[in-house]
């Protein structure tokens, strides 16, 4: 078996050998701290950013349907239900009709996006607990605690279809029971109330009839709507749950390149200290350098012996770094660690999600990083004579 | 494997700053395969010099310099590299050995650069080592030795791969007469087992007369010295 390459026989012992050199080792000491400092502020902040986001998205995921479908009027909404309900990977299909309201209780009146359903509650209403037996309207229960309802209780729903009496236009209102609710959760914009579609027949305006689809999951979901875009009517148009929270997906998405540039510049600062670490350790060494050039070694040897070395370092540093950070990420989740106020967000703790693909991005970027300072850094050896090294 | 040197009309001077220091004025030299030949002449004379450009270290800025019939001219960067790796042998005036690595280990540099593989030629560096007598001196580092110590270990190094060429900038020169005859007989002994082509730069006239023959470098030019 041929031996390594003189470089990688070499870089180890130079670089237990600088240790000895107080300049050096303090330079290498903080080029490879700042890497690992950089990777693990890098992986922590992405792995709060991933938890965080995984903990939002199935919290608002769960409130959105997973496909919407937007009939053209005149539609026949049943027979297209039927009809969908056939296709390959389409759980459930019912009708629903949205529109504002106000729901009136104790002489209080809320504005709320009434939903009404045929057949059972959609599955964008979790964790409801329904009165078994009661027929009503279904609400918040953060909504039912500020207008101080429980289920059972009668409310007034009032719809924005108005009825023309010979005093003007007046709202149509109907009384109903609390039939259950819901878990609204931190995330919702505004308060949602919902009821049976024959409940709501007149209260609400006769909009364009509307198909909720439930599948097996949600990338089920992406592809069951483009199966059903070839078999509605035109004018149809099939919203995702990824269409539904696109500006928030995109926020996040933003949110974390942001974060990925600005963290990484610590990272770009501590390989610059590389740069400069190399660069004292060849004015240490040039008269080695230059005797083993004079013994044979060949230009391009040495700098790749000095470009491990930089990788010795800066990759140690990195790995480090990288280590520290899952550690950390690891330990800050399992304890809950970093509280958050209940009030506030959704969550009443920070937590971390590290993504195997992204903690190789950043370290596969770090070790980049290290690689194109070290070869920078060894650009002045190309010009070395041995000549001038051995001579004294 | 012996090769011949050939330099006709080498010139090399140093410009620093208005001052040219002409130090090789067209030196003509030729060394027969194996042949053992000492270079002597006063300080700074151009011995080390007429040593690096051989070596390959340096250019020359005028004249033609062929080691076994091959112009070092002609060489580029890698080329030279490799020269200076498989050819020859250097005992540098100023040792420059590795001080991070111990005498053994600076012994088998050469067979590093060379990725020869080394369980071998550690054995043969154990050698070369105990015949100069650092036997017990070989896993101390360079700055553990004396300088004549550090100086045989360079001779070994040079010596480890047994190079068609050896180049000796004044081996012995740090070395007592006893140890300086002992290291002497060593090189004498494997440049004939090998049939080196030997080029040593000496102030010993006793050494000088065991070389088959004694060059003078003075004002620029090589004379051969009449015996
Ligand atoms: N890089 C350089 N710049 C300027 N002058 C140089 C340079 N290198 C060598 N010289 C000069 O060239 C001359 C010859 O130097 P060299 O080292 O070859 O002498 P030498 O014969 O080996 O001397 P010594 O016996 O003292 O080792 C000296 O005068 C020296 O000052
Ligand atoms: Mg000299």
């Amino acid at each position: 078996m041929r031996p390594l390459p003189l470089a990688w026989q070499l870089a180890p012992r130079f670089a237990r050998s600088t240790r000895r050199d107080a300049a050096t080792s303090f330079l290498s000491a903080v080029a490879a701290g700042g890497i690992a400092l950089g990777v693990a502020a890098l992986v922590l902040a992405l792995a709060a950013l991933s938890g965080l986001q995984q903990a939002l998205r199935a919290e608002i995921l769960a409130r959105t349907p997973q496909l919407e479908i937007e009939l053209p009027p005149g539609a026949d909404a049943g027979r297209l239900a039927t009809e969908l309900a056939a296709v390959d990977g389409v759980e459930f299909v019912q009708r629903f009709a949205r529109a504002r309201g106000w729901l009136l209780a104790a002489g209080v009146a809320r504005e709320v996006e009434v939903v009404a359903f045929s057949e059972r509650l959609p599955r964008s209403f979790p964790d409801a607990e329904l009165v078994a037996g009661v027929e009503g309207v279904v609400v918040g229960d953060d909504l039912a605690a500020r207008l101080g309802v429980r289920p059972g209780d009668w409310v007034e729903l009032v719809g924005a279809r108005p009825t023309l009496t010979p005093v003007g236009p007046q709202p149509r209102m109907r009384s109903l029971a609390v039939a259950g609710l819901f878990k609204s959760g931190r995330t919702e914009r505004g308060d949602r109330v919902a009821l049976p579609l024959d409940l709501a027949a007149g209260l609400l305006p006769a909009g364009a009839p509307q198909l909720e689809i439930a599948t097996g999951g949600l990338d089920t979901a992406l592809a069951v709507a483009g199966r059903l875009r070839a078999l509605l009517p035109p004018g149809s148009v099939v919203r995702t749950w990824q269409d539904l929270n696109r500006p928030l997906f995109f926020a996040l998405h933003l949110e974390r390149a942001v974060m990925f540039a600005a963290v990484s510049l610590i990272v770009v600062v501590a390989a610059l200290v590389l740069v400069a670490d190399l660069a004292l350790l060849q004015s240490s060494r040039w008269r080695e350098l230059g005797a083993l050039a004079a013994m044979g070694a060949a230009p391009r040897e040495l700098g790749r012996l000095f470009t491990l070395l930089g990788l010795i370092v800066g990759g140690g540093g990195a790995l480090a770094g990288g280590l520290l950070g899952v550690v950390v990420a690891r330990l800050l989740d399992r304890w809950h660690l970093v509280k958050l106020p209940a009030q506030v967000y959704f969550l009443d703790y920070l937590p971390f999600a590290v993504e195997w693909l992204e903690l190789g991005t950043v370290l596969g970027v770090a070790l980049l990083l290290t690689f194109l300072c070290s070869r920078w850094g060894t650009r002045r050896l190309a010009e070395m004579r041995p000549v001038e090294a051995v001579r004294r | 494997m012996s090769v011949e040197v050939r330099a006709r009309g080498l010139v090399k001077s140093y410009r620093d700053g208005e001052r040219v220091v002409e130090v090789l004025r067209g030196v003509d030299l030729d060394v027969a395969p194996g042949e053992l030949v000492a270079i002597e002449g006063p300080s700074g004379s151009g011995k080390s010099t007429l040593l690096h450009l051989v070596g390959g270290l340096d250019s020359p800025d005028r004249g033609e310099l062929a080691v076994g019939g091959r112009a070092l001219a002609g060489l580029d960067a890698e080329e030279l590299a490799r020269y200076r790796c498989q050819t020859v042998g250097f005992v540098f005036q100023f040792y420059q050995l590795l001080a991070d690595f111990t005498a053994a280990e600076n012994v088998l540099m050469p067979a590093r650069i060379a990725r020869l593989p080394l369980a071998s030629w550690r054995r043969r560096a154990g050698e070369l080592l105990a015949a100069v007598g650092l036997a017990d001196r070989a896993t101390h580092f360079p700055g553990q030795l004396s300088g004549g110590e550090q100086q045989r270990v360079a001779l070994c190094r040079a010596l480890l791969l047994e190079p068609s060429l050896l180049l000796a900038d004044e081996p012995t020169g740090n070395l007592d007469p006893a140890s300086g005859e002992q290291v002497f007989a060593l090189l004498l002994e494997l440049a004939r087992a090998h049939g080196t082509t030997s080029l040593l730069v000496t102030h010993n006239p006793g050494m000088a007369r065991r070389c088959a023959r004694v060059l003078r470098l003075q004002n620029g030019a090589l004379h051969e010295l009449s015996r």
